[in-house]
């Protein structure tokens, strides 16, 4: 088994991060790069949405504006995300490698199992949410929201979701990232992506959603977070991680593929 | 129990086809509807839009992920399934029939010959577990 790359956590603006996440899926698509586990945060904060979401239901844009947030859309499918005080993870690797099994599901298993030991590093005894859990929100409104409710898999600490997860795969491999909050704020989060959001509906998302430093016994900076997690990946999975950065393929199409993100018609595609 | 129709071509895609003429209708299957989960929304190409074999025609999502729709035939879209808009349910309850995707217009019959019958995807899914 060839050695995976780790891209060490570094911050870029949402356009940029959804493009260099991109640029290395297609370029695992082509066997062109190895297994792949990067981290980064988003300055400036930013909403991404899922790939099928529909801005306009899912994105309070006044507010966004007025609270310089980005908004992009995403690759992969799933609910609206407020990216500020966290860590996320992206995962690409290639179906040749024969790391992860073909089901969708037994992927999501196996990665919430390599960030639970991750988690345990810091001390934060994470479970994954059961298979079957129902997806419904308890308010219609808050069903946009992607950490509103836990997918099977996902992870869930002190019965709340740690990190909301989510996967795209194309012809030959997959990419999965995720977000991994260090701290969380309802008001803020449900003022984003609610168009009139009550204090009701941030109370139902604080009781459902919880941050690495609400639980962690000493706080967490993200390099320590990153740190954790890289060893729960080698731990969970037996591999060897060496640092790495993007390819020159990978920089040049991440560097096309910016200006895809920035634009409207991708953010509106689905109304084109 | 998964179901492997045995009128049906299959791609390593997890693609189904079936043939009638230069006609061929495709659709995913139960193997890949039930590795998806409950499907939420699809994308459709246009009509009358050319697809390259080997090439995404589309894009499903499902509560677990996003999944490229992989063409096993290149041609011509000629129709997609309407119903499909009503009912996105079909695709799941019923992949192999009422919740077929596109038909496509072949320009090169001899792509048949790549694709696995019945008893070949049923092996080929089995490999694929134990891998």
């Amino acid at each position: 088994m060839r050695p995976w790359r780790v891209i060490d956590y570094q911050t870029n603006n949402a356009f940029e991060n959804m493009a260099i996440d991109e640029a290395i899926y297609l370029e695992t698509l082509k066997k062109q790069s190895p297994p792949t586990l990067r981290f980064y945060g988003w300055r400036p904060s930013a909403v991404s949405i899922g790939y099928f979401q529909d801005p306009r239901k899912e994105v309070n844009f006044h507010q966004c504006r007025i609270s310089a947030v980005d908004v992009v859309r995403r690759l992969t499918g799933g609910k609206a995300v407020y990216h500020h005080d966290e860590v996320t993870y992206c995962l690409v690797c290639g179906q040749h490698e024969k790391i992860f099994p073909e089901r969708i599901a037994e992927t999501y298993e196996i990665i919430s199992r390599c960030l639970a030991r991750g988690l345990s590093f810091l001390g934060i005894s994470a479970a994954l949410a059961p298979q079957e859990k129902k997806r419904a929100a308890t308010d219609p409104d808050l069903q946009s929201c992607c950490f509103s409710v836990p997918s099977g898999h996902e992870l869930l600490a002190d019965g709340r979701k740690i990190c909301g997860s989510a996967q795209t795969r194309g012809k030959g491999g997959f990419l999965q990232h995720g977000a991994l909050l260090l701290s969380f704020d309802p008001w803020v989060t449900a003022s984003l992506i609610l168009s009139s959001p009550t204090p009701k509906q941030a109370a139902q998302l604080k009781k459902s959603v919880v941050g690495v430093n609400d639980l962690s016994p000493k706080p967490a900076t993200a390099e320590k977070v990153c740190e954790a997690l890289r060893k729960g990946f080698v731990e969970e999975l037996g591999i060897d991680l060496a640092n790495g950065t993007l390819t020159p393929s990978e920089k040049e199409l991440s560097a096309q593929l910016v200006k895809k993100y920035r634009s409207d018609a991708w953010l509106w595609r689905q109304e084109s | 129990m998964k179901v492997f129709p045995e009128d049906l071509l299959y791609s390593r895609e997890h693609i189904w086809v079936r043939v009638d003429g230069d006609m061929a209708t495709l659709g995913i299957t139960d193997y890949a509807q039930e590795s998806l989960g409950e499907i939420l929304s699809i994308e459709f190409p246009e009509i009358d839009t050319y697809v390259e074999r080997d090439e995404a025609f589309g894009s499903i999502e499902s509560t677990k992920a996003v999944v490229d729709l992989i063409a096993c035939v290149s041609g011509t879209i000629v129709s997609i399934n309407e119903d499909i808009n009503d009912d996105i349910g079909i695709i799941n309850s019923d992949p192999h029939d009422t919740g077929w995707l596109v038909v496509i217009e072949m320009d090169d019959m001899e792509q048949l010959d790549d694709l696995l019958d019945a008893a070949g995807y049923h092996d080929f899914i089995l490999q694929q577990e134990t891998d």
